[in-house]
């Protein structure tokens, strides 16, 4: 009986405590890196639906977007459940003319303008609450901009493991082997977040990185 | 450090009454100004129309979230986020980093804290 009672608490009061909170994993960088897309195409992978709206005018998420409890298993059977949080691009500048001359009206642009810096404020804000961090980086663009050394020095500061994921491999201009250069302590992964080029090699990274 | 009104630009030296009731032009809105960018910051607000000092007002108003009390004097570090024109901001994403407060409400003469708390209880309602 005691063992019995032994058992059954034990149990019950185990799976109470030892419950683990779902770990939050958080896509940054800076904007039109393809946050968003990554964001799709592993909701896609593993929930057979898409999560963010995306766009080629920068700032089109200004807001934290969380998809709960994705699960992604690897080749060897292993599971890892996630809470995926998609952020707004982190800028040092913001100009609503640069949306103008992607077409968009004067008052929307100012609009967006305002929503994407109150995006970036947000985006900092909620880095304290994430457990692993994917940098999605523009492999077209030069690495050593601020905005990426200040979003890698801040993750490194605060001790949350990173993945770097060089993201638009599929144009003739990345360049993976700059951002490995300008990031040497971190796993870097090149992929196509749009044709999920590669996303296997990004998936087994991911298990690495999210404890 | 002197403060300057997010309306109509006017600049008042620290402790002037001014901070604690509100501009001669009706608004409660201040930047803090370091002295070192006081030519600076002078020279920027002459540029603006009136117009476009309303525009910025209304959009920090947004910016900082609903929570300020808009009758109460506020003033704004907007060293963190520099609004240069309406649309146009520049963000110093090290001080953001940081974590300092961006806003601060003036009670009794006295600053208080304010935004972490504001942004902390917009993560709560989104969780």
């Amino acid at each position: 009986m005691l063992d019995f009672m032994k058992n059954f608490f034990g149990k019950v009061f185990g799976n109470l405590f030892n419950k683990k909170k779902h770990v939050k994993l958080g896509l940054y960088g800076p904007p039109n890196a393809g946050k968003s897309t990554l964001a799709n195409t592993i909701c896609k992978d593993w929930l057979g639906e898409e999560m963010s709206s995306v766009s080629n005018v920068a700032h089109e998420t200004r807001e934290i977007n969380v998809k709960e409890q994705v699960s992604i298993k690897s080749d060897d059977g292993k599971e890892l459940s996630f809470n995926l949080v998609d952020t707004p691009g982190i800028a040092t500048k913001i100009d609503y003319e640069d949306f103008l001359k992607q077409g968009v009206k004067e008052k929307k642009a100012k609009k967006r303008a305002k929503e994407a810096t109150k995006g970036v404020v947000e985006a900092i804000k909620w880095l304290d609450d994430m457990d692993s961090v994917v940098i999605v980086l523009d492999a077209t663009k030069d690495p050593y901009s601020q905005v990426n050394i200040t979003i890698v020095g801040n993750l490194a500061a605060r001790d949350i493991p990173v993945l770097i994921v060089g993201n638009k491999t599929d144009l003739k201009k990345a360049d993976l082997k700059k951002i490995q250069a300008a990031f040497p302590q971190y796993d870097v992964v090149g992929m196509s977040a749009k044709y999920g080029k590669n996303s296997k090699d990004f998936y087994k990274a991911l298990f690495k990185v999210v404890k | 450090m002197p403060h300057q009104c997010v309306r109509c630009g006017t600049i008042y030296d620290d402790g002037s009454k001014e901070i604690l009731s509100g501009c001669s032009c009706g608004a409660k809105l201040f930047f803090f100004i370091k002295k070192e960018r006081l030519k600076e910051a002078k020279e920027e607000t002459a540029k603006l129309s009136k117009r476009e000092k309303e525009e910025i007002e209304k959009d920090v108003f947004d910016l900082v979230g609903s929570e300020i009390d808009e009758d109460k004097p506020v003033v704004l570090d907007f060293e963190s986020i520099k609004v240069l024109k309406p649309g146009k901001y520049e963000l110093d994403l090290v001080s953001l980093f940081k974590e300092e407060p961006l806003v601060y409400k003036l009670e009794d003469g006295k600053y208080m804290v304010d935004i972490l708390a504001t942004f902390k209880s917009i993560m709560e309602k989104k969780k």
